[in-house]
């Protein structure tokens, strides 16, 4: 057969060429939500859509990489197929469509009637293999019995075709030239061939049904887009069950993470296996380990220190106690002492004192700092408190009281005395006399307040200065290297409101005069008594 | 107080125990000292001392079990000295059966006040006595009776007990109560009060765990019913 030039019709659709990748979009994490420590349960639902986020970036992209090589192997099968079918069916057509021109025309007169041709298309049709046959010559145009189409449905392109005098055709006069093209005839494939038979002689169309052969690989396409169909849910099972193995490691390495940073660094996982997910655990567990030594290590050193400075106290307070013991009678004698003598014995009494002071904040300090400070809670007028606070160190006549009565607070008078004495002892010694002390009752969201507010009429406390007034062993005035404080008191003062659940703000008054220590207690505080009833 | 008081102070440390005896002297007391608890027992029984200051921290038997010792037979103030203030030492001092306590280091003058202090609970008066229930307090002969038994009741006891009796049916908080029993004059330790409740209950009481007679009022502190 001789080849011909051929426009090929419009057939066949394409197999799902264009699906777009499934489950992409939802693989996007959905809220913007933070994971904060408030919630909990909010960063639990967070960490978990991580998870199954990837989960679903892993099933998406093993179903692209099944559904691309699925779609490629059956196209390229289902197109091979397509083209040796097609190919076999039409070479066999054609081949015999020519046998039986070959056998026929050549029988006909060189002007064959009308009548001629309908029996020679008549013969050709019955004798092939089960096409339609149609003829034209310049007097007329027949067609084979029982044909549903003539020459007029042959599409023009292959008409001009045939008809024109083929020019590189080497054609030898027993052969004509063979032109073909596949068309959709009324929805049904048809392969249309036409020739010239000789250059004088009438033009013959064959209309081959493909619709067997339409049909045969419809069905292969079926075939082939459900086994398609199959390989994609397979690799995303397979996928899915992939994730899982991943994941669950991930997961309960995410949750010995998560319970590390809680602070249970005995948290261990199970190593099994030597995979990277393994070799992941085995880090994790080097590295909880080595921070739970780590730890441990300051721990303990910092428990040594603690346990030094409580021990030192305490070995501290045996002599001072007996030292204390014979103060007093020093101090009555001092008078009748040698002057020479007197002010040593005088300065034996303060220093003993100081020292006194000192060793009992130390040993304060150390219990807030082992937690060991318990608070002995009682009803009481805050007015009350006060007033016994500034008698007790003969500070009437130094303070102004703004105090309502019946003004009670649960809390442990002991502490709030130390925290008032400190506060206002502080403002005598920097702001001079008088001293005010206001009380009040304030609320809000959080519950009732009890607040006292103590200001002085000094220069106030230089800013640089006021966030450090609070730490130990600070002294606002670097120049005066010994001050009559120990240096804690304030501290202490802090310590004992934060026990209570409060807290102390120090600042400047707006008016520029002097300084205003405000301590905040909760009028019911959320904490276990020391004594229960 | 004119009388001179016999203290025994029971104390381990030497310096500390000298340092005392001459401050406590110098008070105006008569001082027996002994540096551990078997000895202080021994010379309690022997010299029969006003009151007790005993330290808490002793070798051999402890300041609390000389405590509790003394307390079965006798109701005369004792005044522990504690090394700390705020442990559970104190509770567990307080209900061992001591009046009061006193943190070292202590200035003998605190000392001192407090020791009169607790000598003055015991004090007569001149009054008339008082019934609740079966239980009558004697302010005279300074004696509580229940169904017709005198009562063994420390001064401490006994002066709550009065104090409380003085104001049958109202309320007192316990920082009045340390101030009209203690006599501190700021405001204390209110678990002193709440030992000293437990121990008078554990005596006037019919059923000490459902007490009818001394009534805890919630949020404000103690009061002394007559039985209905």
């Amino acid at each position: 057969m001789t080849k011909g030039s051929t426009t090929t019709a419009p057939s066949g659709n394409g197999h799902g060429h264009d699906r777009s990748p499934s489950g992409q979009s939802s693989g996007v994490p959905p809220h913007g939500a933070e994971p904060g420590p408030a919630h909990p349960r909010a960063s639990w639902v967070v960490r978990r859509l991580r998870l199954t986020s990837l989960r679903i970036r892993m099933i998406a992209v093993c179903s692209v990489v099944a559904l691309a090589a699925a779609v490629s192997s059956s196209g390229i099968a289902y197109w091979l197929n397509r083209d040796a079918v097609l190919k076999r069916t039409q070479d066999t057509a054609l081949a015999d469509f020519r046998n039986q021109l070959d056998r026929t025309v050549t029988a006909l007169p060189l002007e064959p009637s009308c009548q001629d041709l309908q029996l020679a298309a008549n013969v050709v049709a019955t004798t092939g293999l089960r096409y339609d046959v149609a003829m034209t010559s310049p007097s007329c145009t027949v067609a084979s019995l029982r044909s549903h189409y003539t020459a007029a449905d042959v599409p023009d392109a292959l008409r001009r075709q045939v008809e024109q005098p083929c020019m590189h055709c080497t054609t030898s006069p027993g052969q004509y030239h063979l032109f073909w093209q596949r068309v959709n005839l009324g929805g049904v494939p048809y392969l249309i061939g036409g020739t010239k038979v000789l250059p004088s002689g009438p033009t013959a169309y064959m209309f081959k049904s493909l619709d067997d052969e339409q049909r045969d690989l419809d069905s292969l396409a079926w075939s082939l887009g459900i086994a398609t169909l199959l390989a994609l849910v397979g690799a995303a099972l397979l996928a899915q069950a992939a994730a899982a193995t991943v994941l669950k490691p991930v997961a309960r390495l995410a949750e010995a993470a998560r319970r590390l940073g809680e602070g249970n660094l005995d948290t261990r996982l199970d190593v099994t296996g030597q995979d990277e997910l393994a070799e992941l655990s085995r880090t994790f567990n080097h590295t909880a380990a080595a921070l739970e030594a780590q730890v441990d290590e300051l721990s303990a050193r910092e428990h040594a220190s603690r346990r030094f400075v409580a021990d030192m106290s305490h070995e501290l307070r045996t002599p001072l106690t007996a030292m204390t013991a014979v103060t007093d009678i020093l101090e009555d004698e001092a008078d009748m002492l040698d002057p020479m003598i007197e002010p040593a014995v005088r300065l034996v009494v303060s220093e003993t004192r100081r020292l006194t002071e000192l060793v009992e904040n130390l040993m304060e300090v150390t219990r807030f700092d082992a937690g060991t400070a318990k608070v002995v809670l009682d009803e009481v007028d805050i007015a009350d408190l006060i007033t016994s606070t500034i008698d007790a160190r003969a500070w009437l006549d130094a303070v102004e009281l703004d105090a309502p009565r019946g003004l009670v607070a649960r809390l442990d008078p002991r502490r709030i005395d130390v925290v008032l004495a400190n506060l206002i002892g502080n403002a005598l010694k920097h702001g001079g006399s008088p001293v005010r002390v206001r009380a009040r009752e304030e609320s809000d969201a959080h519950g009732d307040w009890l607040v006292v507010e103590v200001a002085d009429g000094g220069p106030g406390i230089p800013d640089d200065v006021l966030p450090h007034v609070f730490d130990r062993f600070f002294k606002a005035d670097a120049s005066r290297r010994r001050s009559e404080g120990s240096g804690l008191g304030l501290s202490i003062a802090m310590e004992n409101a934060r026990i209570h659940g409060g807290a102390i703000t120090a600042a400047n008054a707006a008016d520029g005069a002097g300084a205003v220590f405000t301590l905040r207690l909760p009028k019911n505080p959320p904490i276990k008594d020391g004594i229960t009833q | 107080m004119n009388r001179v008081s016999h203290l025994l102070l029971i104390e381990d440390d030497d310096a500390i125990r000298t340092g005392l005896e001459l401050a406590l002297t110098r008070q105006g007391h008569r001082v027996s000292v002994a540096a551990s608890g078997e000895d202080g027992l021994k010379l309690f029984k022997e010299q029969r001392p006003d009151l007790i200051v005993l330290d808490v921290m002793l070798p051999g038997i402890d300041g609390f079990e000389v405590c509790r010792r003394i307390r079965r037979t006798d109701q005369l103030p004792i005044i522990l000295l504690t090394a700390r203030s705020d442990d559970i030492d104190v509770v567990v001092g307080l209900e061992s059966g001591a009046d009061d306590y006193v943190v070292k280091p202590v200035q003998p003058r605190v000392l001192d006040a407090r020791i009169r202090a607790v000598l003055r609970r015991g004090e007569r008066e001149s009054s008339d006595s008082a019934a609740f229930g079966d239980l009558v307090i004697d302010r005279n002969a300074m004696t509580v009776t229940k169904r017709g038994a005198e009562l063994q009741l420390t001064p401490t006891e006994l002066r709550l007990l009065l104090e409380l009796s003085r104001r049958p049916g109202q309320a007192l908080s316990r920082q009045q109560l340390l101030r009209l029993v203690w006599e501190h004059d700021y405001l204390g330790d209110s678990r002193l009060v709440d030992a000293c409740v437990q121990r008078l209950r554990a005596k006037v009481e019919d059923v000490p765990s459902a007490p009818t007679l001394i009534r805890t009022v919630r949020g404000v502190g103690y009061r002394l019913d007559a039985p209905a």
